[in-house]
């Protein structure tokens, strides 16, 4: 099965280090994917939706004209917002077609309303399978102790999560999986602050300081999310949030396939964990020397 | 069932520490929280104070802390809310001042914020000649946020007031959006400029945890949303003393308009201007020495960027 690939901006902006990771782990773990390279940014939850739902309804007939019912996203934001458009969309059949209507028809387009968003994340749980997941690690991550960090708008609103309570805890099956320890705290379903830093930093970074100094707190090496606007503010933002906290926390914050990566025997270099903003170095360190 | 309720007792007056009394009690099957109370009350221990009223969950008054989460007391069975020991705790909810036990002073956390936002409708003419006649279309949105009854879950659930307690918060915002989305009201730019500024709704994260606190089904973050989505519309973009967000604003739409996606360099820049820029120093160095600093306007068009344009384009046209 092939899933349409919406990388995302960030993906290859300010986390240039996610969609070469991502990518790498895909083709290893089998994950045929094609490309949606015309299409647009789905508005990140900033964009008005008069804007965004037009683009994202776009997108989505782009996903129907190649014939893919499912489009992969590797970032929590992405997938909320597009999610939430394309509940719209698939519910409301009369706000449907007056999308097409107005903006798709010109192109020859047409969202008929058949495709589903998903994270890679979920993706690894509900359809590629956990199991074959573990399979292919050959570098079990014993010792690493991991803090899961979700991302807003991969948990809520209820809606997003269709049903399934269980997507609330992908992430620590995908770390358990891995071979690696869950370290659980109560920031990890919480908001990372991103979405005020420009509207008010400073409680934006106090966000960053109380998440990352939690989990540090409770003994994590590295946190882990699947949403690349979280990776901007945790690690970005950490030697700020370290700043106006006054107390040192490095957490080093590692994307979802860089991850997953690690433990299917990849290198930290392969997976550019050199380039984040918090030194990676004792992750990198400790699983080295598990090969 | 026997279960034990860990209640908060405190009495500020009296002085002292909190404490977390435990009451070990025998309760039907259905037992809710609010039941459990009763029975200490009645019949434990007559000092515990609570708030209640209704005991359906129609009126908001016994809002609490149920196992560290915000619920509401008469809606909460003890069955499904004991831990694997038996015990439910019970406190007042966040960023309040308790009054004594679970009775706290509501003033801080919801009225004064909600006095904030102008809570009376603001006619387009002083009077009317006769009566203002509205389709249940026009009205339905307004119905929908009159269904709040105060009862201060969405604001416990809130993501930054326990940062920040000068946020106005869902509540507060939520009773802006009554009015705002009222056709009778004609103080809507005003409004919306108003809680345009700092500590309003573009402070919000929009983390959705409000909607999944609200026992009202009135989705406080959505209309949040709704709320900046009508500003952005008129053209009120921020207030007058964060006009950066503005900014954010017109550089993010204004890159996706032009290229399909977004140019983050630009919108750092054009956001924060070059000043502010040198502050950002320390760690745009860092970033830059990784290879991970997006370089402003060099952002080639992704294919199809014209008809992302166009989209754009549609929507202005239509927009006021």
């Amino acid at each position: 099965m092939s899933y349409a690939f919406y990388p995302g901006c960030v993906s290859r902006g300010g986390c240039p280090e996610l969609y070469p990771s991502a990518v790498t782990v895909a083709a290893r773990l089998g994950l045929e994917l094609e490309e949606l390279t015309d299409v647009g940014c789905n508005g990140a939850g900033v964009l008005s939706r008069e804007v965004s739902d037009p683009i994202n309804a776009r997108t989505f007939a782009k996903a129907e004209q190649r014939g893919l019912s499912t489009v992969m996203t590797i970032c929590s934001t992405c997938t909320g917002v597009m999610g939430q458009a394309n509940i719209k969309l698939r519910e409301d059949p009369a706000y449907r077609e007056r999308i097409n209507r107005e903006f798709l028809a010109d192109e020859g387009l047409e969202y008929r309303g058949t495709v589903t968003v998903k994270h890679l994340l979920w993706i690894l749980h509900e359809e590629h399978g956990l199991e074959r997941l573990k399979a292919a690690v050959r570098r079990p991550l014993r010792g690493l102790k991991v803090a899961p960090f979700y991302g807003c708008y991969i948990r809520r609103p209820d809606a997003i999560i269709e049903g399934k309570p269980q997507r609330k805890q992908y992430l620590e099956r995908v770390i358990e999986a891995v071979g690696a320890e869950v370290v659980d705290f109560g920031g990890k379903g919480k908001c990372c602050g991103f979405p005020i830093l420009t509207a008010n930093e400073t409680n934006s970074m106090a966000m960053v300081a109380a998440h990352t100094g939690e989990a540090k707190g409770k003994g994590a090496d590295c946190m882990v999310t699947p949403c690349p606007l979280c990776h901007l503010n945790l690690d970005g933002g950490q030697p700020k949030a370290e700043a106006q906290k006054g107390a040192p926390i490095g957490l080093p914050i590692l994307h979802l396939p860089q991850l997953i990566g690690l433990g299917l025997g990849f290198n930290p270099d392969e997976l550019q964990l050199k380039r984040h903003i918090v030194p990676t170095r004792s992750v990198a360190e400790k699983v080295q020397l598990l090969t | 069932m026997q279960a034990t309720l860990k209640v908060y007792r405190h009495d500020p007056d009296a002085g002292g520490k909190p404490t977390f009394q435990p009451y070990p009690l025998e309760l039907p099957e259905d037992a809710t929280v609010l039941d459990g109370l009763v029975k200490i009350r009645e019949e434990l221990d007559g000092t515990l104070a609570f708030r209640a009223s209704c005991n359906r969950g129609f009126c908001g008054e016994c809002t609490l802390r149920i196992n560290r989460g915000g619920r509401l007391a008469c809606m909460t069975r003890v069955a499904s809310a004991r831990t694997k020991e038996g015990e439910v705790t019970v406190e007042p909810i966040r960023n309040v001042r308790v009054l004594k036990d679970l009775v706290y002073d509501v003033d801080q956390l919801l009225w004064q914020k909600i006095k904030a936002v102008e809570p009376w409708l603001q006619p387009t003419v002083s009077q009317p000649e006769r009566e203002h006649v509205l389709s249940d279309e026009q009205l339905r949105p307004v119905r929908n946020a009159m269904k709040c009854y105060y009862c201060g879950l969405c604001d416990e659930g809130c993501s930054v007031i326990p940062f920040d307690n000068t946020f106005l918060g869902p509540a507060a915002l939520t009773k802006a959006y009554r009015f705002v989305s009222d056709p009778r009201d004609g103080a809507r730019a005003h409004r919306l400029r108003a809680i345009g500024e700092p500590r309003g709704m573009w402070d919000c994260v929009h983390c959705f945890e409000a909607d999944e606190h609200c026992p009202r089904g009135i989705d406080p973050t959505h209309r949040i949303m709704d709320l900046r989505d009508a500003a952005v519309g008129m053209g009120i973009k921020s207030g007058t003393r964060n006009p950066q967000v503005a900014r954010h604003y017109d550089s993010f739409a204004a890159s996706v308009k032009t290229s399909g996606w977004l140019d983050e360099g630009r919108l750092a820049l054009e956001t924060w201007g070059v000043r502010r820029i040198f502050d950002l120093l320390p760690v745009a160095w860092r970033a830059l020495r990784r290879g991970k600093l997006p370089t402003p306007y060099r952002h080639p068009k992704r294919p199809g960027a014209e008809r992302i344009s166009r989209i754009f384009e549609k929507v202005e046209r239509r927009s006021p």
